[in-house]
């Protein structure tokens, strides 16, 4: 566990003595902010609407909803740029040396490397509290919805970034890696509409049910909902230590080459 | 405390070290010679347990490298090749963390930082960002990084590389000092290093270990020593003279300007001596009286190249 400490303040210097953790930060609130502001708007037409006897309008719960099921798909973007460097740096400045001649073990590299790029993000979402304050202060939201939305997030964001972390150690290119992870991301929330369409079957699989339960996107909505269940927590956990056993082979074999 | 025996490593087909066995006692300074791509880098990461041997086994310190690479680990500092170190920190904050990677405990970790900083030469550079340090200072700040825990081996690969003139000398003066405190492997294909730094010598050529032996102290191998003798005229009898010290081997005589005599002796002091004093009784004047570095090389030449050899 000391390993993975020494190893989580490093990377954690590395994000923010690089322009890299700042930029991502300011974009990704950005982008926040501008998708609130035009939900606010659409959320007041509406409600303008239906005070004069027009179609039911959105709640203030389904406001929150939306946003952070975009939330949710816009940090598939931002994952790629703070997971791309983890390993693929490493390789490129022969660092790797330095980590596998110390008596460190494998896993708390590995360990240590995912909790760092994990907790900036969780700091991501967490100042982006920010929009979920405004609506307490100025409406009434559902709190309960919003905190199983968080609790969803977070367990997206780890398997986002454990996905991550493997891409990274599987190259010696910071971009290559973020192509690849920005590719995978995307294709596992696809599978989410890829899934529904398909009825095909083999012996017992069905492949469109499946599709869809293996795609995050599914998981997560049910957390935005409101709703705690246990498949979709046993998805992300196990999808999160799953992509961390692998990062752990992967980074264990280069010594094998 | 290192044991090598019959240590393989093979790449595909291509043999990359062939069947080493050596052993380094404690407190030596062991020069590794080879040409690039002799071997030297891949018998080091093996030691250093970065990447398993094909066959054979290797430990440090009685334990065994691949069955306990953890223990080893903590015994060893390393500077690879490639200084391993991260452009983005600064230099006593990547110290930090190197230590904080070796389990240096947090009440000692400054005060060994400092040391290995005095020790190092980065006190100018202590609060500068190690990506705009020059190479001769991120060689040393990876020398530095290796000694930080004050390990009980140090394996060492070109450590001077990239250095100026005045830094190779403190570098070889920072390992001179470790003599007999700390076990140190030392790659090189510079063979004055050798001669200046080292205990003993291990020549490989690929993959292969052509000669391993003591270095005597007037830095050549093989018995034999070159001696250089500047005279303002040769007298008659001179050579003969020399020629019949006993130990004395041969000598030649070129006068290109001035007389200049080589004598090819014994590796003994007394002989050298002997030479010395039969060059002043036959009042030639003697002008200057050295031993030829190139024996060590010659020497390494012939070895590599497979042409005679001891």
């Amino acid at each position: 566990m000391r390993g993975s400490v020494a190893i989580l303040k490093k990377e954690l210097r590395s994000y923010f003595y690089s322009p890299v953790a700042y930029v991502i930060l300011g974009v990704f609130l950005f982008i926040m902010g501008v998708i609130f502001a035009k939900f606010v708007d659409i959320y007041q037409r509406f409600n303008t609407v239906q005070r004069f006897g027009g179609a039911q309008g959105i709640t203030l719960d389904k406001l929150a909803t939306y946003l952070y099921q975009n939330m949710a798909f816009i940090l598939c973007f931002v994952t790629p740029f703070l997971t791309m460097r983890l390993y693929a740096e490493e390789k490129r400045q022969h660092t790797l040396e330095l980590l596998f001649t110390a008596p460190l073990k494998k896993f708390e590299l590995v360990f240590g490397k995912f909790l760092a790029a994990y907790s900036l993000m969780v700091f991501m979402v967490v100042v982006s509290f920010i929009y979920v304050l405004f609506m307490i202060i100025w409406g009434n939201p559902e709190l309960p919805i919003i905190a199983t939305t968080y609790l969803g997030l977070l367990l997206a964001l780890a398997c986002y970034v454990s996905l991550g972390g493997l891409i990274s150690a599987m190259t010696n290119s910071q971009a290559i890696a973020a192509v690849w992870t920005f590719i995978a991301l995307l294709l596992l929330w696809l599978l989410q509409s890829l899934g529904q369409g398909i009825s095909a079957k083999t012996g017992f699989v069905e492949w469109g049910p499946l599709l869809v339960f293996l795609s995050p996107l599914g998981h997560f909505n049910s957390f935005s909902e409101g709703l705690i269940h246990l498949k979709d927590i046993v998805y992300f956990l196990s999808f999160t230590v799953i992509s961390l056993y692998f990062t752990y082979c992967v980074v264990e074999s280069n010594r094998w080459r | 405390m290192i044991e090598v025996r019959n240590l393989t490593k093979k790449y595909g087909d291509r043999t990359a070290i062939n069947q080493l066995t050596f052993s380094v006692a404690r407190g030596e300074i062991l020069g590794f010679l080879g040409q690039n791509g002799a071997g030297k880098t891949t018998t080091m990461k093996i030691l250093t347990g970065f990447m398993p041997a094909t066959s054979g086994s290797a430990s440090i310190g009685g334990f065994d490298v691949l069955e306990n690479p953890y223990e080893v680990k903590k015994k060893i500092g390393y500077l690879p090749e490639t200084p391993p170190i991260y452009p983005e920190l600064l230099v006593y904050e990547y110290l930090s963390f190197v230590a904080e990677l070796r389990g240096v405990s947090k009440s000692e970790r400054s005060k060994k930082i400092d040391k290995v900083i005095e020790l190092c030469h980065l006190g100018d550079v202590r609060r500068r960002l190690i990506g705009n340090l020059s190479k001769g200072y991120r060689q040393r700040v990876g020398l530095a990084q290796a000694l930080i825990h004050d390990p009980e081996v140090l394996i060492l690969d070109e450590p001077t590389v990239g250095l100026d003139p005045k830094q190779v000398n403190e570098a070889r003066g920072l390992i001179k000092n470790l003599r007999g405190e700390k076990t140190v492997i030392y790659s090189t294909h510079i063979l004055s290093e050798v001669a200046a730094t080292c205990d003993r010598i291990i020549v490989i050529d690929r993959g292969n270990i052509v000669a391993q032996e003591a270095l005597n102290p007037m830095g050549a191998t093989g018995g034999v020593v070159k001696t250089e003798i500047i005279v303002r005229k040769v007298a008659d009898d001179l050579r003969k003279k020399i020629t019949s010290v006993s130990g004395v081997k041969e000598v030649h005589i070129t006068s290109n300007g001035a007389h200049r005599l080589i004598v090819e002796s014994e590796a003994n002091e007394e002989v050298i001596a002997e030479v010395s004093r039969v060059v002043v009784e036959s009042r030639s004047g003697l002008i200057r009286m050295s031993p030829v570095q190139q024996a060590l090389e010659e020497y390494y030449l012939t070895l590599i190249t497979g042409k005679g050899g001891p």
